[in-house]
């Protein structure tokens, strides 16, 4: 179960870390995706797309690097869900859009929707994995 | 509980981290002002993504407006093809009948328009290729790169495209 829990973690990590990556070359073009899901406020796209980057950032390094692994997998789980939402919401409503997903010009499908609900489980897998228990000192 | 604080404070840290390293990036996102919608944009033209109409550069396209080996489509206005036109180019805007025009192009089929986001090109270009044309691309740069490049031109309505123009 371990092993299992360390490939989820380190898959995670690396999948994050790729979509931050794709996408720091350009921001612009990512806060134009956000905003054409058109759910958020235009005044707040751009510091939420810049945000957004820094988070998938930050939570690849820390699942790959191994140090606050849960947090970090319950916040993979959380903009997941997050990221699944917004793209359902568009598709219910017809929108015709790119996803954003991992910088260039994928469009936003069903198809997506169930890849992010995929990368859910390994990162629920981490985030819910049990605490080891405590040691007793005799 | 400690969890969840913790993914709050990486959340923070995170979004620090995305708000300072921003203007670092070779494309920024704006801070300072909106982002709007592609559709809300001014003079937004709705457009197919599914559909990728591939583009055609100038180096490619002139040789085959000399040799007379390709259709030129012009997506403007009628008043703006008549004031001037790739060599030889029918005139077809959005929504259009085509049908006099269909018997009349020969493959491929180069699209233009007078705006370098080629949209109202892509648009014809879509309407062409749902008719059955097979081959058609978009001019990249559209007219005002075609000029700038030197390609041939001329000038006049289209007598051959249908009645008013």
């Amino acid at each position: 179960m371990k092993r299992v829990v360390l490939a989820c973690r380190l898959f995670t990590g690396a999948v994050f870390l790729f979509a931050a990556v794709t996408k720091l070359p350009d921001l612009r073009a990512f806060a134009e995706t956000i905003a054409n899901f058109r759910i958020l406020p235009a005044a707040v796209v751009g510091p939420i797309a810049a945000m957004v980057v820094g988070v998938e950032l930050l939570t690849g390094l820390a699942l790959t690097a191994g140090v606050f692994t849960r947090p970090a997998a319950t916040l993979a789980s959380g903009m997941l869900v997050l990221f699944v939402g917004f793209l359902v919401q568009a598709l219910a409503r017809g929108i015709d859009l790119r996803c954003g997903c991992f910088g260039g010009d994928e469009l936003a499908t069903w198809g997506t929707v169930v890849r992010d609900v995929a990368l859910l489980v390994p990162a629920l897998l981490v985030a819910l994995q049990p605490r080891p228990a405590p040691q007793t000192v005799s | 509980m400690r969890t969840g604080i913790q993914a709050m404070i990486l959340c923070a840290v995170g979004s620090i981290l995305g708000l300072a390293g921003n203007a670092l990036t070779p494309r920024p996102a704006p801070l300072r002002e909106p982002v709007h919608a592609a559709a809300e944009q001014p003079g937004a033209v709705c457009h197919d993504l599914s559909v990728e109409i591939p583009r055609i550069s100038f180096t490619d396209a002139a040789p085959l407006c000399i040799a007379c080996k390709a259709s030129f489509v012009d997506a403007r206005s009628a008043a703006e093809y008549a004031g001037g036109h790739v060599n030889g180019a029918l005139h077809l805007a959005p929504g259009e009948d085509p049908a006099l025009l269909l018997p009349q192009l020969r493959s491929p089929v180069i699209v233009y328009d007078g705006d370098a986001a080629c949209a109202v090109a892509d648009k014809v270009a879509g309407e062409l290729r749902a008719l059955g044309v097979a081959d058609v691309r978009v001019l990249s740069g559209a007219w005002p790169g075609w000029l700038a490049a030197g390609g041939p031109g001329e000038s006049g309505a289209c007598a051959v495209c249908g009645a008013g123009r």
